[in-house]
C-alpha cells in the first residue's frame, strides 16, 4: 500500500459504536469549495483592477478608445482562441481522468500545457511590437513631461494594459507550473480517477484564468473597434511581424 | 451534487464541445459587431457578450450549474468589492472640485479629443 493510500479513521462514541470519521481524502465538496475561496481572492483582485479601469475609461474615454484601437486585435484574438480550446482540452482531461482514462487525460493535460505556451510566445510576439513602436512601461512615450509623451489617458491605458495582461500571464505561467506538478502526481499514483480532487481544482484554475481573458479581450482590445483609428490594423500587423526580428528603433 | 455525477462519458464529451462551439461563435460576434451593428453602443455589447461567454465556463466548464452555496460565496465577494469601490471612489468623485487641476481629458465630441492632454 503506498503512504498516501486513504485509510479511513474511526471515531468511537461513548456507548462503543464504531463511524467513519470524513476524511479530507474523500472530501470533493470541502477540497473544492477551499479552492473555490482561493480564487475568490483572484476575483477580487482582478474585479479592483477592472472596476479602476472602468473608472478611469470614464475620466479618460476619447484616449483610452484611441489607446485601444492602436493594440493587434489580431494577435489578441488569436491568444483568445488559443484559450478558449486550452479550456476544452483540460476539462476534457478531467473528464478522462474521472471515467478511468488516465493516459488520455495526460495528453490532455500536454496538450493544455502546449497552448499555454503557444498564449506565451503570441503575447511575447505583441509587447515586442509595442516595444519596436516605443510604447512599453519605462519608455518616454509612457512617461509624463517629455517631448514622447503620449496623452496622460493613454498613459494610464498603456500602464493598465501592460499591468493586467503581465499579471495574467504570471497566471498562465503558474498553470503550467501546477499542471506539469498535476503530470508528476498522476504518474507516481497519487492521482487516480478515483482521487482526482486536485486535477479538479487544476481545471478550475485554468478556467479561471480563461474568464479572466474573456473581460481582458473586449475592454483592452476591442474597446477602440470600429473607430477611425482602428483602420489598416491587419496590413500593419502583418508588416511589423515581418520586420519584427530586426526592429529595434524606439520612436 | 454536479460534481460527482459522472454520467455518460460520450454525453459530457458532446456538452463540453457543444460549449466550445458556443464560445467560438460569441467571438466571431466579438470581432464583427464593431463593424456591423450596434457600433455606437460598441463596449456595451462586447461587455454583455463577454458576460454571456463568462456564464458557459462558470456554468459549464466551472461546474457550478446547480452549485447555489458557492454561487453564493462568488455573489458576494463582488457585492463587497462592489461596495467599497463605489464608497471610496464615490467619495473622491463627490468632492472633486480642481477640475483644471485634473488630467481629465476631453469628451469624444471634442475636436481633437484623442490628443487631449492637460
Amino acid at each position: 500500500m503506498s503512504s498516501h493510500a486513504y485509510v479511513a479513521e474511526i471515531a468511537t462514541d461513548r456507548d462503543g459504536n464504531e463511524h467513519v470519521v470524513q476524511g479530507w481524502q474523500d472530501d470533493m465538496y470541502g477540497a473544492k469549495l477551499g479552492f473555490w475561496l482561493f480564487m475568490f481572492t483572484e476575483v477580487l483582485m482582478f474585479g479592483a483592477m477592472f472596476m479602476t479601469l472602468t473608472y478611469y475609461m470614464m475620466l479618460h474615454e476619447a484616449d483610452f478608445v484611441h489607446a485601444s484601437a492602436s493594440l493587434n486585435r489580431y494577435l489578441g484574438g488569436f491568444n483568445t482562441v488559443v484559450l478558449l480550446i486550452s479550456a476544452l482540452t483540460m476539462g476534457l482531461g478531467l473528464l478522462k481522468m474521472r471515467h478511468g482514462d488516465i493516459k488520455g487525460a495526460k495528453t490532455m493535460i500536454w496538450a493544455t500545457i502546449v497552448l499555454a505556451f503557444l498564449f506565451l510566445g503570441v503575447k511575447g510576439v505583441e509587447w515586442s511590437l509595442e516595444y519596436s513602436h516605443g510604447v512599453f512601461l519605462g519608455l518616454d512615450a509612457l512617461q509624463p513631461g517629455n517631448e514622447h509623451s503620449k496623452p496622460f489617458g493613454q498613459i494610464l491605458f498603456f500602464g493598465m494594459y501592460f499591468t493586467m495582461t503581465g499579471i495574467h500571464g504570471v497566471h498562465i505561467l503558474g498553470g503550467i507550473g501546477i499542471m506539469l506538478w498535476l503530470l508528476k502526481r498522476i504518474n507516481s499514483g497519487k492521482v487516480t480517477p478515483e482521487h482526482h480532487i486536485l486535477h479538479f481544482n487544476i481545471a478550475l484554475y485554468w478556467d479561471l484564468v480563461h474568464l479572466i481573458w474573456v473581460f481582458v479581450f473586449p475592454f483592452y482590445y476591442m474597446m477602440g473597434a470600429g473607430t477611425e483609428m482602428d483602420t489598416a490594423t491587419l496590413s500593419s500587423t502583418i508588416e511589423a511581424i515581418s520586420h519584427l526580428g530586426g526592429s529595434n528603433e524606439h520612436h | 451534487m454536479s460534481t460527482t455525477n459522472l454520467g455518460s462519458y460520450k454525453e459530457a464529451q458532446s456538452g463540453y464541445i457543444k460549449i466550445l462551439v458556443g464560445l467560438l461563435v460569441l467571438t466571431t460576434v466579438t470581432f464583427v459587431q464593431p463593424h456591423m451593428f450596434l457600433t455606437d453602443m460598441n463596449l456595451g455589447i462586447q461587455l454583455f457578450i463577454g458576460v454571456v461567454k463568462a456564464y458557459l465556463i462558470l456554468a459549464y466548464y466551472m461546474h457550478l450549474k446547480g452549485e447555489t452555496q458557492i454561487i453564493w460565496f462568488a455573489g458576494f465577494s463582488l457585492f463587497i468589492v462592489a461596495v467599497f469601490f463605489i464608497i471610496v471612489i464615490g467619495f473622491d468623485v463627490a468632492n472633486f472640485q480642481y477640475m483644471d487641476e485634473s488630467h481629465i481629458t476631453q469628451h469624444m465630441d471634442a475636436p481633437h479629443a484623442s490628443h487631449a492632454t492637460h
